[in-house]
């Protein structure tokens, strides 16, 4: 048979054709399209032994409860603890991926002195001859830890100063502790029990104090309901989340919340809601109403609103005294549903001098703000896992990142019970790095180690006999075997929570309404934050979704 | 039986918190993206969007609305139009699976998607050096070019279907799967579980009066349901649920 071309061209195009309906074509496409999905720079998850374990988030000084998937040794999902009693399975939006810290492009993973790499020895030597020359200060971000001893020691030893540095969140009770002569660290928030919440800027519900636990009373006792069993009440200049969940948004000009609060104190007495218990405050209400931009009769009714629903607790989102007087005015310090003490004896903290100008030079622990930073001509240390940008510290020293430290977590601040836990290094401490501990301790061998001293700390609790260790089960303290046991429950996740104190009435000294102060607007809604950089996946939030404004710090 | 699996999500509990965008990228291998990356060519899968009332200044009323994929049940509308059998509406679950080794990234089902609840990649998945051993053993790594979207945390669904058949029982317990997102909300706004199930809570809560679905009047059968007792909440979602709004295409 004579093939001819015509003949070749119609069984090419017949071919061709045919092709279509068979399946080699769309197999072939797919094959191609798995092929691409195979590159090899395309990054491959984490093989080995997936285990599931527990430990404390030590991010911020709430110590969040956290359930954590590890694959070959390292975390590769959290989330929240359901059983635990203060979180009840919450986290913050950024704890989520806060397992990928560690390897963020901002981790700091050697000395720098002054913009150069160095070494430990150098920082040592440096930090040994500052001692020798001047007085040295040591400030702690988080105290009442176990390396908080340690910085403590050290400075009772070699004639060092020690002194705090706060959060908001904690500042907010220093008012109480100057009318009470109670320690600051003692006092707590009765969120439970309130039933009308009154916040001046407060964030609540956005990861403000423990993140869940008032999320969880809002959930539960007000939201969605018209007449809600708790009221909240937000007195902000802006809508913020918390103002677009509460019941009521007062707005109100940026910077007025002091103003507002002492006309709010002069209705309450002059229209006798409450016992005239402090001087009425100076301020005149039409002042009041031009500084906030509020009506006169709308203050009038905000101050009876705030009777409506009993017991009512006022929340400041700093120190300001003014704010913190209404709290005493209602009659709620001390008392259920207030500003209450917690057990314990608590602790007497020194804040950092305003102008550090006479010391020689300033230890930073880690966990102090990475924003701050004195203003002073001190040769500073400043230890930090991570380079958050613009820091003008002499020493830049790197320190363990998310659970690379063995510490432990005290009480929360804004906790209305006392809790303890411990937080083991679920993930190898990196060569290079060293928390502010450790270096002391390579100057002075002998200050306690943070194990020794946690045991100690487990040791008093269990002969305290009170409380109760959440962990898989609760046991109560009473019951518990020996302090050893307790520590191994400790180190396995669980935390000890402290029996509910019995509220007593706290008399307050403060004769006169304090002086106006100034309140600063809050910087942005990662405040509450203290890490130097955030997660990259937060992007996510304030990126991809404008759910939240764009952090205006370098850090993010 | 097989099982239809949903959510209802109360919208006068969510706070906007954003636990459950990241909860959801995290446990899902969702990369950084770059800075340029914006609403609409970023990736969340599970996405919160802001509602107003409309009103300025202290009229101005805001509420939150989480957005994924709606697992439509009737005329899938991203499953009738892929070329490359990429997207399927599973019989068993109710889940509309994303095959990604399938897809083309011809972008088809982005269109088709009333919700635009999917989501191109458009970028090589990067992470910084070392961040790879982060990842989540359970998920692989999408390539760019492909499209994505919320399967309900399918690689959990595996696992317990798994751990059940270890353990000899023919039926999952309800208790070992939930999402990341459902696990994340620290209000408890979303209730996820079994729709065909008339006693499950969801089930329950989905029959309920204040429940309601994003452009119900297409009759795609959406299987995420929301809950407000809020009139304006309401007309807002279906005005503005459904497609990014002005200032988040950036």
């Amino acid at each position: 048979m004579k093939v001819s071309r015509r003949d070749l061209l119609l069984g090419t195009a017949g071919v061709t054709v045919g092709m279509v309906f068979t399946p080699v074509p769309w197999k072939l496409l797919g094959d191609v399209s798995v092929w691409t999905q195979n590159w090899p720079w395309v990054p491959q998850p984490q093989r080995g032994p997936v285990t599931v374990k527990q430990g404390l988030c030590t991010l911020c000084a709430s110590g969040c409860p956290m359930r954590l998937c590890m694959a070959g040794g390292w975390p590769v999902g959290i989330s929240g603890v359901k059983s635990n009693p203060l979180t009840k399975g919450a986290l913050c939006s950024l704890g989520f991926a806060a397992h990928q810290l560690n390897w963020h492009p901002a981790r700091l993973r050697e000395v720098r002195h002054r913009g150069r790499v160095a070494n430990w020895q150098e920082a040592q030597a440096a930090l040994e001859k500052a001692c020798s020359e001047g007085p040295v200060v040591v400030v702690d971000g988080r105290p009442g830890r176990a390396v908080s001893t340690v910085l403590q020691e050290f400075a009772e030893k070699h004639d060092v100063a020690y002194r705090v540095a706060l959060s908001p969140g904690e500042k907010a009770f220093a008012p109480y502790a100057d009318w009470t002569g109670i320690p600051s660290s003692s006092f707590g928030y009765d969120l439970e029990n309130a039933r009308t919440i009154v916040s001046f800027g407060t964030p609540l519900l956005e990861d403000w104090g423990i993140p869940g636990r008032f999320a969880r009373v809002w959930s539960e006792k007000a939201a969605g309901k018209d007449d809600p069993e708790l009221r909240l009440i937000q007195i902000d200049a802006k809508l913020s989340h918390t103002a677009a969940c509460a019941w009521r948004w007062v707005a109100i000009r940026e910077g007025s919340d002091a103003a507002l609060a002492g006309a709010v104190a002069r209705i309450l007495v002059e229209d006798n809601l409450v016992p005239a218990r402090v001087a009425i405050p100076v301020t005149m209400l039409e002042d009041a109403a031009a500084q906030t931009g509020l009506a006169v009769e709308a203050i009038r009714q905000l101050a009876h609103v705030l009777l409506e629903k009993k017991p009512t607790l006022v929340i400041a989102r700093d120190g300001n005294p003014e704010i913190a007087a209404l709290n005493v005015l209602l009659g709620r310090v001390g008392e259920p549903g207030g500003v209450v003490q917690r057990g314990g004896a608590g602790r007497a903290e020194v804040p950092l001098e305003e102008n550090p100008s006479k010391y020689r030079a300033i230890v930073l622990d880690a966990s102090v703000p990475w924003e701050f930073m004195p203003r002073t001509n001190a040769e500073v240390f400043r230890f930090a896992a991570w380079d958050g940008g613009g820091n003008t510290a002499d020493w830049l020293l790197p320190s363990p990142g998310f659970l690379e430290e063995f510490t432990d977590v005290p009480t929360a601040p804004t906790a209305a019970r006392e809790n303890y836990g411990i937080a083991i290094n679920l993930v190898p401490q990196p060569e290079g790095t060293r928390t502010s501990g450790q270096l002391l301790a390579t100057i002075d061998s002998s200050l306690p180690t943070v194990e020794k001293t946690i045991t100690l700390r487990c040791e008093q609790i269990f002969h305290s006999k009170h409380g109760a260790v959440y962990g898989d089960t609760v046991q109560a303290v009473a019951q518990m075997e020996s302090a050893k046991k307790l520590e191994e429950q400790l180190r396995s996740g669980a935390i000890w929570v402290g029996d509910v104190p019995r509220t007593t009435s706290l008399h307050c000294r403060l004769k006169e309404w304090p002086a106006p102060t100034r309140i600063e607007p809050a910087s942005d809604w990662a405040v509450e934050w203290p890490a130097p950089v955030l997660p990259p996946l937060a992007g996510k939030l304030y990126q991809e979704s404008n759910l939240r404004e764009a952090p205006e710090r370098s850090r993010a | 039986m097989s099982a239809r699996y949903g959510m209802v999500i109360d919208l006068d509990r969510c706070t906007g918190c954003g636990a459950c965008m990241i909860a959801c990228a995290a446990e899902n291998n969702v990369p950084p993206l770059p800075a340029k990356a914006t609403a609409r060519t970023g990736i969340t899968p599970m996405m919160v969007r802001k509602l107003s009332n409309g009103k300025d200044g202290a009229e101005r009323r805001e509420a939150f609305i989480p957005i994924a994929c709606m697992h439509c049940e009737r005329e899938t509308p991203c499953v009738a139009v892929c070329p490359q059998q990429a997207v399927e509406l599973d019989k068993e679950t109710g889940i509309v699976m994303q095959m990604p080794q399938r897809c083309l990234g011809c972008r088809y089902c982005m269109t088709a998607c009333p919700y635009h609840a999917r989501y191109f990649n458009w970028w090589d998945p990067q992470w910084p050096a070392g961040m790879e051993k982060s990842l989540n053993p359970g998920v692989s790594v999408r390539m760019r070019g492909v499209v994505e979207k919320c399967n309900l945390c399918h690689a959990r669904l595996h696992s317990s279907m798994e751990k059940a058949a270890a353990a000899g029982k023919k039926e999952i317990d309800p208790a070992d799967y939930v999402p990341a997102c459902v696990e994340a909300c620290p209000t408890g706004a979303i209730l996820f579980g079994n729709l065909a199930d008339e006693r499950d809570p969801v089930s329950v809560a989905a029959r309920g009066r204040d429940t309601f679905r994003l452009l119900e009047r297409i009759e795609t059968e959406p299987k995420i349901h929301y809950k407000t007792t809020r009139s304006w909440i309401r007309a807002a979602a279906d005005r503005q649920g459904h497609g990014p709004t002005e200032a988040q295409n950036g």
